[in-house]
């Protein structure tokens, strides 16, 4: 990081904290059974833990599983303790692992999960072949509360690290809002479990039909899927990647994540679908901002969001 | 209500509980929709003057929760208790000044919601023990296959105005009509616990944080559109959930007044009927144990 770029938009440098995560193993009940929104019982597969195999770029509905995110979910086993570290680590935060046969290899946060807290953190697929739940993992926590430069008056910035909006389809010219490259733009009525949570800790699902769903603007010109788009159905996760910047419209993530009209919150998808109701691809906050400071442009087949290149995994 | 159900086959259980205090931290405040910091009363504890027919919104509260606040010392009883009460519930006080008096279950927020009359609820405190007479889950209605009721008793059933219908709906009367964009915390929670949390009525914020609700009551029933509460809460276009309002005004963003779920299937399943009166005082009030 320059000088430059160490002091930020807001005149102060950010910190980094060295902070120490653990490798989750999965955890269920004294039943192996959840129930989807038909009432049917399911097996949660790859909720939580360490997933082989799911990569930055996957789509969203190709995985049998509940809330599958790439790469190894990172807890730590004080309960505070893990939300501080949920809560001050940033997206491309690099990581390294300290203890095990990975020890040494290093990764990058690339999204976080809400309730008790989850670091979901990539890795190279043959250092994830070598961890171990209970590996520990060093976090280099920076960037939350920090302004970067070149971002407008009014747009907030959040669970982003320092260098990370450079890896991503952001612009700002200078003046009017800044422009967001999305893969689409939903209506706030889609957003599910994380709405009224506090976007520095929390993911937020979207729930989105299985499928295509109604149809998707064509690229180019904004708009909302699904409900702007027409056709009445509710918008689908045909075509949405993990690692995509999706907008919600109507949403306000400064603080919790509530409706407040002509607001845009702007998320990367990190985690994967699930058949829980008022669940879904869940979304980790990083910008907000009224429409004056803050606009996306959707584009449904031409969008590249979060990338394993972006966060240097390859 | 004029419907056919399975009331003689449900099962009524003795359950124990006591009011639970008010809970805080060092940190004292929390944060407002525009990032204010606030410090207010409303979640736990015994709340007074505030009943089913009053306004939902317009006190300086958060998470106001109408009447005792109730739970179980024990994690696993506790759920029990929470999962197994349902609307119209009758509770009976145990110990304290107003041992012997009895009330009626409003709904749920992770406590069970208890409102006494007037005269009662001067007299109750934190730590009374008191007793919940749990019967309603289980509750089917045979000739609504696709409607899914849940924590509502059998003699609130029995009150609400409505019912089976000549071309096969279930007739609801409601006093307000949500839409999809107020629900707010308790997405994607279980439906048996706690209670959908309405953004859109913060009474006295800004204009655009309003979607027109800031005039619900205490225990109104309201329907909420492509909402599917059957097994949990989500967005789901085409289905409807009837609710009753337990909670009133919060200040937390993305948070507010919320029904606790009591019926939830394909919305052609349900006539809607428009009526103020759709409130739990006008059906619970005078009775100690309505309709048991």
């Amino acid at each position: 990081m320059s000088a430059a770029e160490a002091a930020g938009g807001g005149g102060l440098r950010a910190v980094a904290v060295n902070m120490l995560g653990v490798v989750e193993h999965p955890s269920l009940g004294d039943t192996p059974y959840r129930v989807d929104a038909d009432g049917h019982p399911y097996l949660p597969v790859g909720d939580g833990g360490l997933v082989l195999g799911v990569r930055l770029g996957d789509p969203v509905s190709a995985l049998a599983g509940d809330h599958v995110a790439p790469g190894a979910c990172l807890v730590h086993p004080d309960p505070a303790a893990r939300l501080a570290l949920v809560s001050y680590a940033c997206l491309g935060n690099e990581v390294e692992v300290r203890t095990g046969r990975a020890a040494g290899a290093h990764g990058a946060v690339i999204g976080k999960r809400g309730e008790d807290g989850r670091l979901i953190t990539g890795f190279r697929q043959e250092d994830l072949a070598r961890l171990r739940p209970g590996d520990e993992v060093t976090v280099r926590a920076s960037g939350q509360g920090w302004r970067p430069p070149g971002v407008p008056p009014g747009a907030v910035v959040m669970n982003a690290g320092p260098g990370l909006l450079d890896a991503l389809p952001v612009s700002w010219p200078g003046h009017g809002p800044l422009t967001v490259g999305v893969r689409m733009i939903l209506p706030s009525k889609v957003a599910g479990n994380g709405i009224g949570r506090p976007a520095a800790a929390w993911d937020l699902d979207l729930q989105l039909t299985a499928g295509a769903g109604g149809a998707t603007p064509a690229g180019g010109a904004a708009g909302v899927a699904g409900a702007a788009a027409g056709d009445g159905r509710p918008p689908g996760t045909d075509g949405l990647l993990l690692g995509d910047l999706v907008a919600v419209t109507d949403l306000d993530a400064r603080h919790n994540m509530g409706y407040r009209r002509g607001w845009l919150t702007v998320g990367v998808v990190v985690h994967g679908t699930s058949p829980l109701p008022g669940h879904g691809p869940g979304i980790t906050p990083l910008l907000t901002g009224p429409a004056s400071a803050l606009s996306a442009a959707a584009d449904a087949t031409g969008h590249t969001g979060l990338t394993e290149s972006g966060v240097g995994l390859q | 209500m004029n419907v056919t159900t399975n009331t003689p086959a449900l099962v009524r259980q003795t359950l124990a509980g006591e009011v639970w205090p008010p809970l805080g931290d060092r940190h004292v405040y929390r944060t407002g929709p525009d990032g204010q910091a606030f410090a207010l009363p409303g979640m736990g504890g015994m709340t007074l003057g505030v009943h089913c027919g009053d306004p939902a919104t317009g006190y300086a509260s958060d998470h106001l929760e109408p009447g005792a606040s109730v739970r179980h010392r024990d994690p696993g009883a506790n759920m029990a208790l929470q999962f197994l009460t349902c609307v119209g519930n009758a509770v009976r006080v145990e110990t304290g000044p107003a041992a012997g008096a009895v009330g009626h279950v409003i709904g749920q927020h992770a406590y069970v919601l208890v409102d006494f009359g007037r005269p009662v609820a001067e007299r109750v405190t934190t730590g009374d023990a008191v007793t919940v007479t749990a019967v309603g889950q289980g509750l089917v209605l045979p000739d609504h296959p696709g409607i899914v009721v849940k924590n509502c008793a059998p003699g609130l059933l029995a009150r609400m105005p409505g019912g089976t219908r000549p071309d096969g709906r279930l007739g609801v009367h409601v006093t307000a009509r949500i839409p999809a964009e107020a629900v707010g915390a308790g997405a994607g929670m279980v439906s048996e616990y706690a209670n959908t949390d309405l953004m859109g009525a913060y009474a006295g914020l800004g204009d655009d944080l309003s979607l027109g609700l800031e005039g619900l009551r205490i225990g109104d029933l309201v329907a909420v559109a492509d909402a599917d509460h059957r097994f949990g809460r989500g967005y789901r276009p085409g289905f409807l959930t009837i609710g009753v309002i337990s909670t009133g005004q919060c200040m937390l963003f993305g948070h507010g007044p919320g029904p606790s779920s009591l019926m939830s299937g394909p919305a052609e399943a349900f006539a809607l009927v428009d009526d103020p009166d759709a409130n739990l005082a006008s059906w619970l009030h005078g009775d100690a144990e309505p309709g048991q």
